[in-house]
């Protein structure tokens, strides 16, 4: 700023109310205004700090916040019992005839059943469902390791390889349960879409 | 007053500083840019260079170049290099003027050069090949970490050393920045770096677990806070009101913002663990440290753009003023968008997703770059003796700049929102998550390329910078510009006793209220409340203190100033409170109590030799290995049916280093593996069995459609080192992890037994493009010798862990080793 503009200002320590003042030292040709703090960023400081006391007395003093690890677990046993509701809802309304009668013959839910296979079980089982990477069981063998009742192959997607069996030899291999990331309704779905392809073996359901 | 004499700055080591940050700030934005392509296109990890070669170099993705090991590199490099050379340049050119005087030693200033080079030089060798600690900002082997500490050494003494040595009675708040930048960064990066050597270029470090984390982000979040944001607010404060030709706005602003932000900062570490496994009082007090923190940060960037009042014609004309404007805006936003990234309800949405990324980068690219700029167009023209070349070509690399850190910031949160909220939705049903992961991931392909596009157009600017500075540098004569001033005789200058400054009643005062606050912290509710009532009589006490001896405090800090010795313990007390209330008690609580009551299993040899192929190769760059304490996170990565399925803090408690994740552009891993499989002593099979995994690193899209993870087909080639397990098992028992007594022998033998175990099952179906000779026993012979069967007996065995009741210790040291489940 320029000596004229300069002499417009206190020079000195201490501003008296409403007064703007600049300070006496300078470095290096740098000088310094003491001005007040702005009132909005005071109270935005003071508001934090009210906040932080406030927030912490309620949380550790009072005890008032419930701790993370009782709500996820109740959250979850909540969805837990949702889904278990939502399976036996499903179940109850589904016989292996059902399946191969009404959903297997019913083109929307094939295909339904037929996306979610082209997306995640394509991946070990293969485009033509045989398996060619060995990587899981073929489904077009006529063979159904698991049980060959139509309610067996729902049960098997949805809950993965039963724990009492060995997997795949010899690497041991198992199906993940797709209950964990499926619906039971979209489990039926896929359950047809591979009914679908084996009509042969589930004629007599 | 001393006699009048002539002082010549070394203005040579500001140059060379320079032109390193320019130099390497390229390099750096460069490798960023193929980093993130590698997020679109996964050929850019390697396959590209089959077709730009024409063939001659055959291969699906090339190590040294996968995302994992270059993001190391391009986050050290920026951080380092880039702002680490631009703010030694700084801190050079400002601090002898400041100081009026010349920098004590031009040999320390050399080896401070030559030696950081060097550093950078030793990262860009070491990272690439997979020599990293995988602690994030952290990632340099130890040798590397020792030249550090020596290089930083000598800056500090030659820092301090010039301070002793200068001729102005007072000290400058810049100089108050840079004071608070050294000591603080020397504190952080020592305790985050203390570790065990195995060999010349590995070593664990001494914290595992809940500890690890906790010290890395209180490294981690202080780097940004020490190393990147307060040697630039120093920077601001001389080179902006210098530009501006204004005086700066207001001087008390200064003390209160600089001294809040140095106590307040260092707390705030771990917002970036919210939600995880960290104790709950550690996240809220984070929480809340990070929501106090928005004020004095704001507090820099008021004092900065408020200074520009009576200068705002300048924008027009001048870059320089152009860059500070926008770097100090971006400075205010990033420092808003913290806080509110802390609250712990934002953190669900934004934790682990790319809008951590558009954070990081608005300061990274918006205030560090943008001032790095500015401070460069200014001292080019003074340290060449000339005008600068050409002023268009600084406005170009502005506008160019700025339409790419807008597109990069904004594509980035678009990104991380939409992938956030993609992988919590939950069906209809409520039952089940709407989205697989790999879908989120190809949700954001187009904001991944509008964000590459952000970063091309940032790193153009930064070219046109680098042609301007050099046309000016070649028509211009290099300057060592040198000052008529009185020189200061030792007698004239801190001339108060330490004590008599350090227990000032207005230190004392503010260091009883900061004692009785952190007792209340931990106090029960009986004498939380009479504790409260003291801190509140306190408080009115030290308010009316102030009020009636205002001008004695005023005066204290006046001196203080004029005291740099003093000065700088006040410094360290401010900044070492925060981390001592939090690591502390987590280090000398009984670890063995904090477990949550689940323990985790032992790595085996193999296991553990996978786990540090998996920290070389950088894997925690895009898998978390943390189920946090939220719905979306339990139903996609815990078990079906397990309703508290989320980490335990038992589950990490022996991983040297821990290895939370900060970023998820994979699923996360925490449990991949499973139970041993039946019959085997060594085979574990997870949620995918071993020969998904062999074929999902030669082809991660065969087995994953739309994955962007690169291939890996080196693990198939490399042979795995079990000869170095040995000294690895016996730093770990020195760390407190209770493995058997084995000999050099036994380790080796048992970690081969498992190599075959597991070649053993997927021998029959394995084929290898590059090895077709190879079948039957041949086969299964090569895959037990090679990283393969390693990396995937660790992740195999992610997630083992034994139920423990919550009174119950799990196994002390026990030198003759009783662990069933380790027994050949």
């Amino acid at each position: 700023m320029n000596e004229e503009e300069k002499d417009t200002y206190r020079r000195g320590e201490f501003a008296r109310k409403g007064e703007v003042i600049l300070r006496e030292h300078e470095y290096d040709g740098i000088q310094e205004f003491d001005q007040k703090l702005p009132n909005w960023w005071l109270f935005t400081f003071y508001g934090a700090i009210v906040f932080f006391f406030g927030m912490w007395f309620v949380y550790y003093t009072l005890g008032l916040v419930q701790s993370d690890q009782e709500r996820i677990t109740k959250a979850v046993s909540a969805v837990n019992e949702k889904k278990s509701a939502a399976l036996a809802d499903t179940l109850s309304n589904l016989t292996d005839s059902v399946l191969v009668h009404e959903w297997a013959t019913d083109e929307s839910k094939v295909k339904a059943g037929e996306a979610i296979y082209l997306q995640v079980c394509i991946a070990c089982h293969g485009p033509n469902m045989d398996a060619p990477t060995k990587l899981a069981l073929s489904l077009v063998d006529q063979e159904w390791k698991y049980g060959n009742a139509p309610l067996d192959i729902f049960k098997l997607i949805n809950n993965g390889t039963p724990p009492e069996s060995k997997g795949m030899e010899p690497s041991g291999a198992r199906m993940m349960p797709f209950g964990q990331s499926f619906s039971p309704e979209e489990i039926a779905s896929i359950t047809a879409f591979i009914i679908s392809k084996n009509k042969e073996d589930f004629k007599d359901y | 007053m001393g006699e009048k004499s002539r002082i010549t700055f070394d203005d040579r080591t500001p140059r060379n500083f320079m032109i390193a940050s320019i130099f390497w700030g390229i390099i750096g934005m460069m490798i960023g840019l193929l980093a993130s392509s590698q997020l679109s296109w996964w050929q850019a990890n390697g396959k590209f260079l089959e077709f730009v070669t024409f063939g001659k170099i055959n291969t699906d993705g090339l190590d040294l170049i996968t995302f994992g090991r270059l993001r190391p590199l391009h986050t050290n490099a920026v951080i380092f290099a880039f702002v680490g050379n631009m703010m030694f340049s700084g801190i050079y050119y400002s601090t002898q003027r400041l100081c009026k005087c010349r920098t004590a030693s031009s040999l320390l200033s050399f080896l401070h050069f030559w030696g950081w080079q060097g550093i950078i030089v030793g990262a860009v060798l070491t990272l690439p090949i997979g020599l990293s600690q995988s602690k994030e900002y952290a990632e340099l082997i130890w040798p590397l970490d020792i030249a550090v500490v020596i290089v930083w050494v000598i800056f500090a003494i030659n820092f301090f050393w010039t301070l002793a040595r200068r001729n102005e009675k007072s000290l400058y708040v810049a100089i108050w920045f840079y004071i608070a930048t050294i000591i603080t960064i020397a504190m952080l990066y020592i305790v985050n770096n203390l570790q065990i050597p195995t060999s010349l270029t590995h070593s664990y470090p001494i914290f595992g677990g809940l500890q690890d984390a906790l010290v890395q982000w209180w490294y981690g979040h202080n780097a940004v806070a020490f190393f990147l944001t307060t040697p630039i607010l120093g920077i601001m404060y001389y080179f902006l009101p210098k530009a501006a030709n204004r005086p700066v706005y207001s001087y008390r602003l200064s003390i209160i913002h600089f001294w809040s932000l140095v106590f307040i900062y260092i707390w705030a570490g771990p917002h970036h663990l919210l939600n995880t496994a960290l104790p709950q009082w550690l996240q809220i007090l984070g929480m809340l440290f990070s929501l106090m923190l928005w004020a004095p940060s704001w507090g820099g960037m008021l004092n900065g753009l408020l200074t520009l009042r009576g200068a705002w014609n300048k924008l027009r004309t001048d870059p320089v003023i152009k860059f500070f404007a926008a770097g100090i805006t971006f400075y205010g936003m990033a420092t808003f968008e913290g806080p509110l990234l802390s609250i712990r309800a934002v953190n669900q949405l934004s934790h682990y997703t790319d809008w951590g990324i558009g954070h990081v980068h608005s300061g990274a690219l918006g205030w560090n770059g943008l001032m790095a700029a500015g401070m460069f167009y200014w001292m080019a023209p003074r340290l060449w003796a000339t005008k600068l070349w050409s002023v268009a070509w600084a406005n170009m690399h502005f506008w160019v700049s700025l339409v790419g850190i807008l597109l990069y910031v904004g594509a980035m949160w678009t990104a991380g929102i939409m992938q956030g909220l993609m992988l919590g939705q939950v069906n209809e049903s409520g039952t089940g998550l709407t989205y697989e992961f790999v879908e989120t991931l190809q949700a954001i392909q187009l904001p991944y390329i509008l964000r590459g596009i952000g970063g091309l157009l940032y790193l153009i600017g930064f070219i046109l910078c680098a042609i301007n500075i050099g046309m000016t540098a070649a028509k211009g004569k290099m300057t060592d510009v040198s000052i008529e001033t009185y020189l200061l005789k030792p007698t004239e200058k801190d001339t108060e006793s330490i004590r008599s400054l350090i227990f000032h009643r207005a230190v004392v005062y503010t260091g009883i209220l900061i004692a009785l606050i952190a007792l209340w912290f931990f106090t029960p509710f009986s004498m939380a409340a009479t504790l409260l009532v003291a801190i509140g009589m306190v408080g009115i006490l030290v308010l009316f203190e102030f009020k009636w001896n205002g001008k004695s405090w005023a005066k204290f800090h006046d001196n203080l100033l004029e005291n740099y010795i003093p000065f700088t313990i006040l410094v360290l007390v401010a900044v070492a409170i925060g981390g001592m209330i939090q690591i502390i008690p987590s280090v000398v609580v009984n670890r063995h109590v904090n477990i949550e009551g689940r323990l985790q299993e032992l790595y085996t040899p193999l296991e553990l030799e996978g786990r540090d192929i998996y920290v070389s190769e950088g894997c925690y760059n895009c898998h978390s290995q943390m189920i946090r304490t939220l719905v979306p996170d339990v139903m996609r990565y815990g078990r079906p049916g397990v309703a508290d399925d989320y980490s335990h803090l038992g589950e990490s408690i022996y991983d040297f280093p821990f290895q939370w994740g900060s970023k998820r552009t994979g699923p996360d891993l925490a449990r991949e593996g499973g139970e041993p499989v039946d019959d085997t002593k060594h085979v574990r099979i997870g949620k995918r069995d071993n020969l998904w995994h062999m074929k999902h690193f030669l082809n991660p899209r065969e087995m994953s459609p739309g994955s962007n993870m690169p291939a890996y087909p080196w693990f198939f080639e490399k042979k795995t080192d079990f000869k170095s397990l040995a000294k690895k098992i016996s730093v770990q028992r020195q760390l407190g992890v209770p493995y058997p007594a084995m000999t050099a022998h036994e380790i080796e033998q048992h970690a081969r037994e498992q190599a075959m175990a597991i070649a053993q099952t997927v021998m029959k179906d394995a084929y290898l493009e590059d090895r077709p000779d190879l079948s039957g026993e041949a086969m299964r012979n090569h895959l037990s010798e090679v990283q393969f069967t390693a990396i995937v007996a660790y992740l195999q065995k992610l997630g083992a862990y034994t139920e423990q009741n919550p009174d119950k210790r799990p196994h002390p040291l026990d030198p003759d080793g009783n662990l069933s489940k380790f027994e050949p």
